[in-house]
């Protein structure tokens, strides 16, 4: 049997008359969008929390937006990312002042989508930047823990799962800060979203950590590099993804020639475990170096239906 | 829903520009692209020199090693065929010495038959069957060709029409918004002048409306001898004049002139669309047509958005199962 559940996670950027912009740039702009994933046969969709706003206004509701969707053939929304990638007096999940603020903004969030078919995650960076934290110590992951157990609570009785994504510029990047985190959440509430390329970066096996924590995995972020991260480049402000000396590039659609992830494997252990959830398409910096995020997507769905669907 | 329909994509939309469509990566990349939308039969478009080396058999044969080695490569990317080329006589090319021919022409005529020779010996190789042909020169170069100019471009595509059949090989002539075939009294009277054993037609749906000429009448109106088929829609038709100016090519197609129409072909279901794209397939459907419908996106910005919305729309609108 063919892996039919097959998700994507909007980066996009479209041409427009005003430039390359996001696809809620105009009702037109996500129409076209959400059209160009379906022709591929992508079943579900992933988007980020701030742009659920854009599609209800540009909709009516953000039910009508997952109508839409459903009238082109997907299921519904799988999941929703948030983030607070740099740490201020408000949010700072190392700080427990600021929990209270990140628990209430979660819960905004969660209740974007009540109404909707069932949105099965929210999916956060669980810590700022390396940067804003360090010294990362055990201290601040257990503090992180305390937040993110809170915040798992709310979710799931909302009928959400709370699940953490690593960056590999966190403040949770190595085996040992994931196993301390993990250790000091609550299963029932804090879930693991593993992402390949970002595991990869920081040094980490996607493979043997989605082994590793395969009863809390609700989801992944399928997406390719050709860098691991030796210079730590990981402290490089603002924004590592943006800003390091050593590498312009992180991050490829799968099937890329010099890709270091070894999607086929993964995805044998996926079968093999049993497990059972959405599989997540993520393109960043697609349109780096004259590419498209038109073609990336095309040619990692390829690679699904020509690679990855020969594992069964 | 079933019917003949083979759905195919064209690869000339990448090939935009002198030397943009070269590096195997990037071939691959279009094909996986297509593939993975559900077209996994493609049209070439000829060419000259080292930067179309998906334009002439001997260069498909150099970089691949041979049309079988090509075929492993197409393949490899998940298609399966090539359908059929993109030939047009009149544009010159380094491997006929610059020779600038002119179908119109009887004394180029050997030479054009000899030209279209290595097109014929390579479509059936690679799972093709049809040679699509530029059947004249702009119109803007040769003026109204009257009964005995198309008498002698029928002559001409008599001769290539049997040509093929030889190798194979089926001919279809394509007409153009630019061309001397003009008008539907031009093509009926092209049409009695060539065997329809030996000469069919492409309808190309952006081109004749742009011309003018409605293409699912011109179907219905010959069943027969419509061998091919270029899908794609415009948002423009021609005042009837703008064809006429010299450089039609650059002038009118590329908005330097007249109106400045700076794009005229578009992808399907386009908001102002004038071509009934239904309803050309449906007239097809219903008449039975067995061959390949080719969907272009040429003359249009990013090849793959657009062929992402192509598929979205034959899938969604018109409900064929690509994938």
């Amino acid at each position: 049997m063919t892996w039919q559940k097959w998700s994507y996670m909007d980066h996009w950027v479209l041409d427009t008359p005003q430039g390359g912009q996001n696809p809620y740039f105009n009702r037109s702009t996500l129409e076209r969008y959400v059209r160009q994933l379906s022709a591929l046969g992508f079943r579900s969709f992933d988007t980020f929390f701030f742009y659920l706003p854009l599609a209800a206004q540009l909709f009516g509701s953000i039910r009508a937006f997952e109508e839409f969707l459903q009238e082109n053939g997907f299921d519904k929304i799988t999941g929703i990312f948030s983030a607070y990638p740099n740490a201020t007096r408000f949010t700072a999940p190392h700080v427990r002042e600021t929990h209270d603020r990140i628990v209430a903004d979660c819960e905004g969030i969660v209740r974007m989508a009540e109404g909707l078919t069932g949105v099965e995650n929210l999916i956060v960076m669980p810590t700022n930047s390396y940067l804003d934290v360090e010294p990362v110590t055990d201290d601040t992951i257990k503090i992180t823990a305390e937040l993110w157990n809170r915040v798992g609570e709310m979710s799931i009785a909302h009928g959400m799962k709370l699940t953490c994504h690593f960056e590999f510029w966190g403040a949770i990047r190595t085996p040992r800060e994931l196993d301390l985190f993990f250790e000091h959440t609550d299963p029932r509430y804090v879930h693991y979203f593993c992402d390949t390329a970002q595991h990869t970066i920081a040094g980490v096996d996607p493979l043997e950590t989605f082994l590793r924590y395969r009863e809390r995995c609700t989801g992944f972020h399928f997406k390719d590099t050709r860098t691991v991260d030796r210079d730590e480049a990981y402290r490089t402000p603002p924004d590592p993804e943006l800003m390091a000396e050593s590498t312009h590039r992180w991050f490829y659609e799968m099937g890329r020639p010099g890709g270091l992830v070894d999607f086929p494997a993964l995805m044998r252990a996926i079968v093999d475990s049993g497990w059972d959830g959405w599989l997540t398409v993520e393109h960043d910096q697609a349109e780096m170096d004259g590419n498209n995020y038109a073609e990336a997507t095309s040619v990692a769905k390829w690679y699904i239906d020509n690679v990855l669907a020969e594992v069964r | 829903m079933a019917d003949g329909i083979t759905w195919g994509y064209a690869l000339n939309q990448w090939n935009v520009r002198l030397n943009v469509f070269v590096r195997r990566e990037h071939h691959e990349r279009a094909m996986k692209t297509l593939s993975a939308l559900g077209f996994r039969t493609i049209e070439l478009e000829a060419g000259s020199g080292r930067w179309d080396n998906l334009g002439r058999p001997e260069l498909i044969e150099r970089g691949h090693g041979s049309f079988a080695g090509f075929r492993a490569f197409l393949s490899s990317c998940g298609i399966d065929r090539v359908s059929s080329m993109f030939w047009d006589p009149g544009r010159p090319g380094e491997e006929e010495g610059w020779a600038f021919r002119l179908t119109t022409d009887p004394a180029d005529h050997d030479a054009i038959v000899a030209a279209a020779q290595p097109f014929i010996d390579f479509l059936p190789q690679l799972g093709g069957s049809v040679l699509v042909a530029r059947p004249t020169p702009s119109a803007w170069m040769t003026g109204p060709l009257g009964a005995d100019g198309i008498g002698v471009v029928a002559a001409l595509w008599n001769r290539l029409g049997a040509r093929a059949r030889e190798g194979g090989v089926r001919l279809a002539l394509h007409l153009d918004c630019l061309g001397a075939i003009h008008t539907r009294e031009d093509i009926e009277a092209l049409l009695a002048a060539t065997d329809p054993e030996l000469v069919g037609l492409a309808i190309d749906t952006a081109e004749l409306t742009i011309a003018g000429i409605d293409p699912a009448e011109l179907y219905r109106a010959h069943p027969d001898r419509v061998r091919h088929v270029h899908l794609k829609d415009t948002r423009f038709a021609d005042t009837g004049e703008e064809h006429l100016q010299p450089g039609a090519e650059t002038a009118m197609l590329h908005g330097g002139d007249g109106r400045r129409i700076e794009r005229w072909f578009f992808e399907l279901g386009v908001e102002g669309g004038l071509v009934d794209v239904p309803g050309f397939v449906a007239a097809l459907r219903d008449g039975g047509y067995r061959g390949a419908v080719i969907v272009e996106s040429d003359h249009g910005p990013n090849p793959a958005d657009l062929a992402m919305i192509n598929s979205w729309y034959l899938q969604r609108r018109l409900g064929v199962v690509l994938r």
